[in-house]
């Protein structure tokens, strides 16, 4: 005997509408819990995105090429930017030297990590110098100026226009006037860096044409893998690294922040599971003797499963339905407005990919149908005689 | 033509350690066009009766032919299908589905049956049994005698071969009550529906043609 679809679709849409307060309470257990996964994880994405895209447009380039192992510098880079410069799939190129040093603002003194830069290539290359707070950036014919961290100057106490000692690695000690206060929303950055010209960094250090490292930037940085082998051959150098090694420590932290995100989601799925299986449930148990009538009039254990299951279908059809669309919505609210996060401060916004959808629907439709299969085979196994007599 | 038949009928049950005989042996056979009542003390297996040749339940024993067929051992969905298109049942509670309107209600085993024109049969039987007033009401709206006749409208649905009511007046006043007994009685006269109806009132089975005597688990001869 098959199962009329049609007639089972009927009675569990009257049985499920009969209770407009009901109904509403458990459609919104789904639609929170299927909006819960698309906004939690779109958020997550838009933040590691986010995170990343800061982190390389001003610290790292899409590729770097550092010294080779056991080198401090990287030695003639007069020829190899000349030779970057003839690659077109290189957009530009930012050479650095890094330093240690010790900045001093009369009895305070802190050691500084020494970034040297040239300001125009620096300008091409990542966004770095846009991340002043106050004052200016410095010049590359600047002998006198430095930027100095966000961090490190409150440590130092130190403003735009104040004067500081900086004592170099070599013992060279020199007073320079701090130009302008920057931050990035790297903490290690943030609260150690003073950065000069490269001219000024090469005459203190009494080296030339070196750099501690270079920093390239693609016309398409999603093609680093392959452009790293053909720069590497190109320059003759043998450590490049590709921006998405890199920001390798982003990615821990990203799926620490999955796992966390997908335990919150997990969350909302049962909670939501566990309310549709018991008001399915507590509806068959109120309503035994109209199953026991049901069958007595005529219909199989298999109609009065597929009742029930209909039931949780049908919750988790609207429920699903309205969560992912409440679920994209404020996702694309998130996206229009992204807010500033006090740690970093960096704007985090969040980012819609269809896979969100398709995962939200699968679990929450899936997880209400498992619902709701319990209740309903709990339904199809009333017997008729107990049923209609109460006993 | 007999369309019920019963041979050594038995079924017990387990109360505890101890067994229950709710009937011992039941012999019987009922004509088709037959309005019989079944009647007896509390107890003494009338319900069991109805329930066995109904097919809601299995014998411990024994044998049931319904139209000259053993449909004793037929199995769970053979027996679904049995009841929804043969058979039409009315209980003492009026068993109507709240959520359902009367219309509704009545249609229920008729689009089972997957039958076309059910909306115009659900009228019709509405219509005979003095409802086609109250199509698009709830059963909460309708009283008592109103709601048992909605049941006995729903049990019409398919056009069954046998009606069995278990005490359908049970819960109804004596208008009502002769009411509902008028309506047999007219459903048996000019449908020739065979009817098999338990009751506890010697008046209303002194309307039916047959009285069946219960008593011990048997039949009272």
């Amino acid at each position: 005997m098959s199962v009329d679809l049609r007639s089972a679709f009927f009675y569990s849409r009257k049985d499920i509408f009969k209770n407009i307060k009901i109904f509403i309470i458990i459609t919104l257990s789904i639609i929170l819990a299927t909006a819960n996964i698309i906004v939690i994880n779109g958020l997550i994405d838009g933040m590691i995105e986010d995170l990343v895209d800061n982190t390389v447009e001003s610290s790292v380039g899409h590729l770097n090429i550092y010294p080779d192992n056991n080198e401090r510098f990287i030695e003639g880079i007069g020829i190899k930017e000349q030779r970057l410069a003839t690659l077109k799939e290189v957009e530009a190129y930012s050479p650095r030297i890094s330093a240690t040093g010790v900045l001093s603002n009369k009895e305070l003194s802190v050691s500084s990590t020494i970034l040297a830069l040239d300001p125009d290539k620096e300008r091409k290359t990542t966004k770095l110098l846009e991340k002043l707070v106050r004052g200016a950036a410095v010049n590359p014919n600047d002998k006198n100026a430095i930027l100095v961290s966000s961090r490190l100057a409150e440590d130092l106490k130190l403003d735009v226009g104040d004067e500081a000692t900086l004592a170099f690695e070599n013992g060279i000690i020199k007073v320079y006037n701090v130009k302008g206060i920057i931050r990035t929303g790297n903490l290690d950055f943030d609260s150690s860096t003073v950065i000069m010209p490269m001219d000024e960094a090469y005459r203190q250090l009494a080296i030339d044409n070196m750099a501690s490292i270079i920093l390239v930037k693609l016309s398409d940085k999603s093609m680093s893998e392959i452009y790293k082998p053909m720069i590497m051959q190109n320059l003759d150098v043998n450590n490049i690294r590709t921006w998405e090694e890199e920001t390798e420590f982003v990615s821990n932290f990203a799926n620490s922040w999955r796992s966390i995100s997908s335990i919150i989601s997990g969350v909302g799925l049962i909670a939501a599971a566990i309310s549709v299986g018991i008001v399915i449930y507590i509806n068959i148990i109120h309503k035994k003797r109209q199953i026991g009538i049901m069958k007595a009039i005529g219909t199989s254990n298999a109609f009065i499963f597929t009742v029930f299951l209909m039931e949780a279908a049908i919750f988790g059809v609207i429920g699903v339905f309205i969560g992912d669309s409440v679920g994209y919505l404020a996702i694309k609210y998130f996206e229009a407005n992204p807010f500033l996060d006090a740690i970093s401060q960096t704007w985090i916004s969040a980012r819609f990919e269809p896979q969100l959808f398709y995962i939200a629907t699968i679990f929450s439709f899936g997880v209400t149908i498992l619902a709701g299969v319990y209740p309903a085979i709990k339904a199809s196994r009333v017997e008729i005689i107990k049923a209609i007599w109460g006993t | 033509m007999e369309i019920i038949k019963t041979s050594n009928l038995k079924k017990s049950y387990m109360l505890g350690n101890v067994e229950v005989k709710a009937l011992n042996g039941v012999d019987t056979s009922i004509e088709q066009g037959e309005f019989v009542a079944i009647m007896g003390p509390s107890g003494c297996g009338k319900s069991t009766f109805l329930n066995l040749t109904g097919m809601l339940d299995t014998p411990t024993s024994g044998e049931i032919y319904l139209e000259g067929k053993d449909v004793t051992n037929m199995n769970s969905n053979m027996r679904a299908e049995y009841r929804l298109k043969y058979m039409g049942f009315v209980f003492q509670f009026f068993n109507l589905f709240n959520e359902l309107t009367v219309m509704e209600n009545v249609m229920f085993p008729m689009m089972l049956n997957k039958r076309s024109n059910y909306k115009e049969r659900a009228k019709e039987l509405l219509n005979l049994v003095g409802l086609g007033d109250r199509l698009n009401h709830l059963p909460s709206e309708l009283s008592g005698g109103q709601q048992q006749r909605v049941t006995i409208a729903r049990s019409l649905a398919n056009d069954p071969k046998i009606l069995l009511a278990d005490e359908p007046t049970g819960n109804l006043d004596t208008a009502s009550s002769i009411e509902i007994i008028e309506l047999f009685r007219k459903l048996n006269q000019e449908q020739g529906q065979t009817i098999v109806m338990v009751t506890h009132s010697p008046e209303i089975g002194g309307m039916t043609d047959r009285i069946i005597h219960f008593r011990d688990g048997t039949i009272e001869h």
